[in-house]
């Protein structure tokens, strides 16, 4: 134990585990008597590290705050940190050693942790489509299928995207009011192909009987003829290729075929790379997972104390009323946490040993 | 020592129509702390998983199994007298 400019510093030296853990709870009290303004956990010789050391040192943590101290932990290992960041406690780590998060897709940082596990980041960028590419090479094809199929005057390429029918390449203002119409109106050939995973064919909007809300709009817009295709990602239709004609019985069954081949061979790699998730999407996902793991962790340590077990054998507790019960393992984690003391105001886990 | 090979995993894997960062990132919010890289080795049967990740990967994919309709069918390793 010493004195620098940070405030006292305790060394830990060798491996901290649940069986020492409490040697490191009983040094941090007699921490919290000498009524220091700062207390740091120095780590840099600490060999090993699992989460009842953290869950220890974040309780006196706890403590030292209601006193008006803080408690920082110095030069933590990587394994150290990554479990910090993943329970939730990366406020106690040294500024310096917290490493900001680096995905330049993400633009929301107000439920950005300070830190995270290079695994997400590294998830995150694979699974985070390139938007601006996908759609452009949607646009050539939208562009082909006017050109490739005979009568055609203009063609869309409509994808569920967050569950909602949108148009991400289209050839003119029209065809873009044309998928516009449909999406109000939740009819018509597009919206059909789309749901139904099937082609659909208005040969005359001058005779269609169906979809009555959206014909006389597209009657408006000079559309006389309309040939959708589906589009399928990973075996769900999940859109269509639309093609539009000023031209009653423009398409012929050749012009069918074709429009039919095209969204086919746009179906796969292109049209999942262009449903898939998003930054946003992708973001949202990766905070739910480190939020399921933060409340798993603690929930272990719940366990831990309470049923006298390592790690390990809490995870086993919870897996196996997981699997009595048919619920997520989260869930039962969740109601484990409940049934203790509430997360305190200051962020820590909720998990201390009683005040002596 | 995992009973079953990684391959078996993996077979389980594909059942369950996860791709190897999806049931990685299920993995991961189970408490699994190993990478994306040593998953796949495992589940390529290149490196032998211990008990605990072996069932904690093998919940990831019985969970969605169970979202699938089905009722647990890749078996633990380490616990015994598991109730499927």
């Amino acid at each position: 134990m010493e004195l620098d400019g940070a405030g006292l510093v305790l060394g830990v030296q060798g491996e901290v585990d649940y069986l020492t853990a409490p040697e490191l709870g009983a040094a941090l009290d007699s921490l919290i008597d000498h009524r220091q303004p700062s207390v740091v956990v120095d780590l840099a010789r600490c060999e090993f590290m699992d989460s009842s050391g953290l869950h220890m040192i974040a309780g006196r943590a706890s403590r030292l705050r209601e006193r008006g101290s803080t408690l920082t932990v110095r030069s933590p290992s990587a394994t150290v940190r990554r479990l910090a960041a993943i329970m939730g406690l990366v406020e106690m780590i040294e500024q310096e050693q917290v490493r900001p998060l680096e995905v330049d897709a993400v633009d929301d940082s107000s439920s950005m942790p300070a830190a995270v596990p290079e695994e997400m980041v590294r998830y995150l960028r694979s699974s985070i489509s390139s938007d601006g590419v996908v759609d452009a090479a949607l646009r050539l094809v939208a562009g082909l299928a006017r050109d490739a199929v005979g009568g055609a005057d203009g063609a869309s390429v409509s994808l569920r995207r967050s569950g909602v029918l949108t148009t991400v390449a289209a050839t003119d203002q029209t065809v873009l009011d044309m998928d516009a119409g449909q999406y109000a109106t939740g009819q018509g050939p597009c919206v059909d192909a789309a749901n139904e995973g099937r082609g659909f064919h208005a040969t005359s909007l001058d005779t269609e009987v169906r979809w009555s809300d959206f014909v006389p709009r597209a009657r408006t817009l000079g559309i006389r003829a309309i040939l959708s295709s589906p589009l399928f990602s990973r075996g769900q239709p999940c859109g269509a290729l639309n093609i539009y004609a000023r031209h009653p019985g423009a398409f012929t069954s050749r012009d069918q075929a074709l429009a039919w081949k095209l969204a086919a061979q746009v179906s796969g790699d292109l049209v999942d790379m262009a449903t898939g998730d998003t930054a946003q999407q992708a973001w949202s996902r990766f905070v739910g997972v480190l939020t399921a793991r933060e409340a798993l962790a603690r929930a272990e340590g719940v366990l831990m104390e309470r049923e006298g077990v390592d790690q390990n054998a809490a995870h086993g507790i919870l897996r196996r009323r997981s699997v009595q019960s048919g619920m997520p393992l989260q869930h039962g984690a969740a109601s484990t946490v409940g049934s203790t003391q509430p997360r305190s105001p200051g962020g820590t886990v909720g998990v201390e040993a009683p005040d002596g | 020592m995992a009973e079953l090979a990684g391959d078996v995993l993996d077979r389980f894997r594909r059942s369950a129509g996860l791709s190897h960062s999806e049931l990685w990132l299920r993995y991961f919010e189970l408490g699994g702390m190993s990478s994306t890289v040593e998953l796949q080795a495992i589940l390529y049967g290149a490196l032998l998983p211990t008990a605990h990740d072996h069932d904690v990967i093998a919940h990831a994919l019985n969970e969605r199994f169970v979202e699938l309709g089905g009722n647990h069918p890749v078996p633990y390793d380490s616990d015994e007298h598991e109730t499927a």
